[in-house]
């Protein structure tokens, strides 16, 4: 069995099964993993913690090995869902005009583009900059403190499979370039400030991408079993 | 959970290939491909069950963007009102404003957002599209899984647009000066929506073993 495993500090590079010739029965599947970028067969090893797990071909990360992963998800999502909050109760962008100030955030963005009957847009808007991020952040919410106290292993299955259905629906990060580009676009014309949600916002946004890179729901499904198979 | 797993597979222990193999795309678990009637053995959901149509709904997806587009690229985009004109101006008519004005990163950003991540996209999904089914030449050499996943990855980014027209659109509305969003973005917005669902029906065990 060709398992090379190059130990390069703190990246453990993991690489199996590149000649298929050998043989893999139907009970080892758990032990295998199958590349999201380029579709590559790999055998997990078990790498220490703090480590990840590259993939040979294309060098894409394929699991981790976080022993806090739960208290940091939790405390994470936790501070994620108040600035998700502070970024919504707030301005995100004021200007002045001949005297008016006018001031936007995402909620008033909406009303305004359903006011003048831009129904399709307003809905793509509430849904992918807000309802799905709000949603995303109560799910890690729920989903950690059930798997901290080892509760309704159900319900953790829902909201796995439901979560993987959201996560590639957020668009906050997006949301956030769409700003910057709408500041440069008005900077001639108007006198700008920024929000204070613009930085809540901003703060919120490297959350997100730093738990969406770091929290794969693969590993989160292997944790469930783990914890849910020992007390019974 | 280990009993009920060897009660499906305890009688096939044979050894299995690499082709039978498949990814769950929701849990990400190891699944053998049954053929018809794939199920996860981890998470229950359905995995690529249409398999009377592998490619057509895709197909479908696909060419509702495409028809979304053409109006997004004529009607305009944002419609500033000021001292009793109307301005329209379209994506393309946008990024020329923007590259006249100076502001040159701003107009890349947009013409890569709103032209070239589309077109981009619309070109890989036909092109995965056609060689699932077609052989296209010598095309062995090209990873096509890196191609999905290339178009999985940037589909969101073209979204930009729709978003600048939201903010000015809720930023700028006094008697004197008006933004409106245009009939485009809705054009727009419903045609990454559908390349977006293109993307995400398309079937990935299709390219299997063709890479």
């Amino acid at each position: 069995m060709p398992l090379v495993v190059y130990k390069n500090f703190p990246y453990t590079f993991v690489l199996l099964y590149q000649n298929m010739k050998t043989k893999i029965t139907s009970d080892q599947l758990d032990e295998l993993i199958i590349c999201h970028k380029c579709h590559t067969l790999h055998k997990k090893v078990s790498i220490t913690n703090g480590s990840k797990a590259l993939c040979k071909s294309c060098k894409g990360v394929l699991y981790h090995r976080d022993d806090s992963l739960i208290e940091k998800g939790l405390a994470l999502s936790i501070t994620g869902l108040i600035l998700f909050i502070l970024a919504n109760a707030f301005p995100l962008i004021k200007v002045d005009i001949l005297g008016q100030e006018q001031v936007i955030s995402i909620l008033s963005m909406v009303v305004r583009l359903v006011e003048s009957e831009y129904y399709i847009v307003a809905l793509f808007v509430v849904y992918l900059v807000f309802i799905f991020p709000l949603m995303i952040f109560l799910i890690y919410i729920t989903l950690f403190f059930l798997l901290k106290t080892t509760q309704k292993e159900q319900v953790v299955e829902e909201l796995l499979i439901l979560l993987s259905k959201i996560v590639p629906w957020n668009m906050s990060d997006i949301f956030l370039i769409s700003i910057l580009v709408s500041l440069v676009k008005l900077m001639g014309m108007l006198e700008i400030h920024i929000g204070i949600s613009f930085w809540t916002l901003t703060l919120f946004v490297i959350i997100d991408i730093y738990m969406t890179r770091s929290i794969h729901i693969g590993e989160l499904w292997k944790i469930k079993e783990e914890i849910y198979m020992e007390p019974k | 959970m280990e009993d009920k797993r060897r009660d499906i597979y305890g009688a096939k222990m044979n050894s299995l290939e690499e082709e039978q193999l498949i990814r769950c795309p929701i849990c990400e678990a190891v699944n053998r491909d049954e053929g018809k009637k794939n199920i996860c053995r981890r998470c229950n959901s359905k995995i690529y069950q249409h398999q009377k149509f592998q490619t057509e709904k895709s197909w479908a997806f696909l060419i509702t963007a495409i028809i979304f587009y053409i109006p997004a690229n004529l009607y305009p985009m944002l419609v500033i009102k000021q001292f009793g004109n109307e301005d329209g101006s379209t994506i393309l008519g946008g990024v020329i404003v923007l590259w006249e004005m100076g502001s040159y990163p701003v107009a890349l950003v947009i013409l890569f957002a709103s032209v070239f991540v589309p077109l981009l996209k619309f070109l890989l999904l036909l092109y995965l599209l056609i060689s699932v089914n077609y052989s296209l030449g010598n095309d062995s050499k090209v990873d096509k899984h890196t191609l999905y996943y290339i178009t999985e990855i940037i589909g969101p980014w073209s979204m930009i647009d729709v978003f600048v027209v939201a903010i000015l659109a809720g930023l700028i509305h006094l008697s004197s000066m008006e933004m409106v969003a245009g009939a485009a973005s809705t054009a727009f917005a419903l045609s990454v929506f559908f390349t977006i669902m293109a993307a995400h029906s398309f079937d990935s065990r299709l390219i299997k073993g063709r890479k």
